[in-house]
């Protein structure tokens, strides 16, 4: 008897989800479509931004939303309603959505029929932190219903995500959110993370949201 | 939450070691998993012991090293013990 050391030939564990992620991350690439993979708590108003967003996107817009959740399609239901293509992923139960969803998710979708698809992952600020989807970038919500020290305790998003959107800011008269300290904490863990205050609800920072969109996209192409 | 997950693609990439090397059985696995990785140890551990029983993994140790500030998800090596 004896023993040996095999290193495997994928050293990370999710090498399969990443090969199908840098498949689709070339494909997102070719047809110049900026894909972004929207990460938060469960409640933080990830659909509410995206419901805003459809609604205020210029006239003949380019874009699309894949929306993931364990049960139900009343997201789809509710972003359909701008008239852009959505898709609900079931994620059956998963805690997360993974690379070979999306791609599924996207059979028969054209995608140089647009310039922005939006990919909303179950409410959840760990597990999809792991899961490469072929994003361009991966973008953090975090709502003044939560605690500011939220960046703290979940390093691992805050670290990955480009931008961080604090949402509800209109709730701020009401609840005892810091959001000197939140922003504070996220550049703790992340010190160029990009900040943006928002309000799905009156619309607050919304420009600012497609402004940040706008640059992103440019920098892309 | 998603450890299921992660026990399960390091099962499969022991299975593509183990093809290596006829008749051999799995000692140890080497991790490294940042603290960032949003992976539990304890709870992988559980659930690799429990995908591993039946298999010729069952009984492998989980060796795994938290390099701090860093969310790696890696397999470093597979320690088999050959006939």
């Amino acid at each position: 008897m004896s023993a040996v050391v095999y290193e495997p030939i994928a050293k990370k564990v999710l090498s399969e989800n990443d090969r199908v992620a840098a498949r689709l991350r070339e494909q997102f690439r070719e047809q110049g479509v900026l894909t972004l993979n929207l990460i938060s708590s469960p409640g933080a108003g990830k659909t509410a931004l995206l419901e805003r967003t459809l609604e205020l996107w210029p006239p003949g817009g380019r874009v699309g939303v894949l929306t993931g959740d364990i049960q139900t399609d009343n997201d789809a239901r509710r972003l359909a309603a701008f008239g852009y293509p959505v898709k609900q992923i079931c994620s059956g139960g998963a805690c997360h959505l993974d690379a070979r969803m999306v791609e599924q998710a996207l059979e028969g979708w054209d995608l140089s029929d647009f310039d922005v698809l939006f990919l909303e992952n179950v409410g959840n600020l760990v597990c999809p932190t792991s899961y490469d989807l072929g994003e361009e970038a991966k973008v953090v919500v975090l709502s003044v219903t939560e605690g500011d020290d939220k960046p703290l305790k979940y390093p691992g998003i805050f670290h990955k995500a480009e931008l961080m959107l604090l949402n509800k800011i209109d709730l701020l008269p009401y609840v005892p959110f810091r959001v000197d300290a939140a922003e504070a904490n996220a550049r703790s863990v992340h010190a160029d993370i990009d900040i943006i205050q928002t309000s799905a609800l009156t619309g607050a920072g919304l420009p600012a949201w497609f402004d940040w969109l706008g640059a992103r996209r440019r920098t892309q192409s | 939450m998603h450890e299921m997950g992660i026990a399960t693609s390091i099962l499969a990439s022991a299975d593509a070691a183990l093809e290596q090397s006829p008749g051999a059985r799995l000692l140890t696995v080497k991790l490294r998993i940042g603290e960032w990785a949003g992976v539990d140890a304890s709870s992988l551990r559980f659930c690799f012991d429990a995908l591993a029983k039946g298999t010729k993994g069952e009984g492998a140790r989980l060796d795994i090293e938290t390099p701090e500030q860093s969310d790696a998800l890696e397999i470093d090596y597979f320690e088999l013990e050959e006939p």
